[in-house]
């Protein structure tokens, strides 16, 4: 007795897999050069507020916003750096129950190329800053804070400025 | 300029160092003062500082105008992408690093925290949805 489903198979399509195209695809694969987007670095804020914090970055701070699939993650990018925002929630939690926070010392370094500009600019946004511009080694430098809470660091650079010249363009 | 600049509050520039070099592929790339490391791993350029007077010729790790000093911590990081986390992970913890928690799997990937010897945190991703990716 034949398999009454038998009716409704398509005829077996043999595979043809061309060579010549399966090279060319190969080379093409081979020899693309990778977009500029893949060697962004990538930072994680965790913030309490979403909509204040990318407003702040992409208003005050030149980010572009990529993507806001929920109302607790944002991803930025400026330039090279894509910046992820997080409302801290239970996926973010510790073992013990820990929820993570905004805040901390450690930051972003962010490139300016008239930090006495930059400055005014953003005070007259009503940006807080925790300390005045200092000049340092090759560098001035001025720390400020998001919405949350978080610290961002503007720099200048000056004679002297140190830039490891990389192998890759 | 496309370099991206983090910089990390530690209280040892040299255990750090080590640390970033050996465990995490960094390249050391100067350390002029016994206060100040620049190293980099692709296009991130981590700076390293311990906290300094407010005289230090450094000015990245002076204490505020009002005396509050920075120390290292936090939640903020820099993330690094890795192919293979569980294979990392169990590298890792043999080599005795610490870890904050154990992999997590969320949205776009998976993810585990892990600990530099001043406490400050870095997270380890690997992507499993494409938009996750860094060349999506």
């Amino acid at each position: 007795m034949s398999d009454p489903l038998e009716a409704l198979r398509l005829p077996d399509i043999p595979i043809d897999p061309r060579p010549e195209f399966a090279a060319a695809l190969l080379r093409r694969i081979e020899t693309t050069p990778a977009p500029a987007a893949a060697r962004a670095a990538t930072v994680r804020y965790f913030v309490s507020d979403l909509d204040a914090a990318v407003d702040f970055y992409c208003a005050l701070l030149g980010f572009e916003e990529e993507l806001r699939p929920s109302p607790v993650f944002a991803m930025l990018y400026r330039g090279d750096l894509r910046l992820l925002l997080s409302v801290p929630g239970v996926n973010h939690a510790l073992p013990d129950g820990t929820l993570p926070e905004p805040g901390g010392w450690n930051r972003m370094s962010l490139p300016v190329t008239d930090l006495a500009a930059s400055v005014a600019e953003l005070r007259q946004q009503g940006v807080r800053f925790r300390t005045e511009v200092v000049t340092s080694v090759g560098v001035m430098q001025i720390l400020l804070d998001d919405p949350s809470g978080n610290l961002v660091e503007l720099f200048e650079p000056l004679e002297g400025y140190h830039e490891r010249r990389r192998s890759t363009p | 300029m496309s370099t991206v600049s983090v910089r990390y509050i530690v209280d040892d520039v040299d255990a750090a160092i080590a640390f970033y070099c050996t465990e995490l592929g960094f390249h050391e790339d100067m350390h002029p003062d016994p206060a100040f490391a620049m190293l980099s791993r692709g296009d991130l350029r981590l700076v390293l500082v311990s906290p300094v007077g407010a005289d230090h010729r450094g000015g990245g790790s002076r204490p505020m105008p009002d005396g509050t000093p920075q120390t290292p911590g936090g939640w903020n990081r820099f993330m690094l992408e890795v192919s293979n986390l569980e294979a990392t992970i169990a590298t890792l913890r043999e080599n005795g690093v610490a870890f904050r928690n154990d992999l997590v799997t969320g949205v776009g990937g998976k993810q585990v925290m892990i600990e530099d010897p001043s406490g400050n945190p870095v997270e380890l991703f690997e992507p499993i949805i494409r938009e996750a990716r860094l060349d999506s």
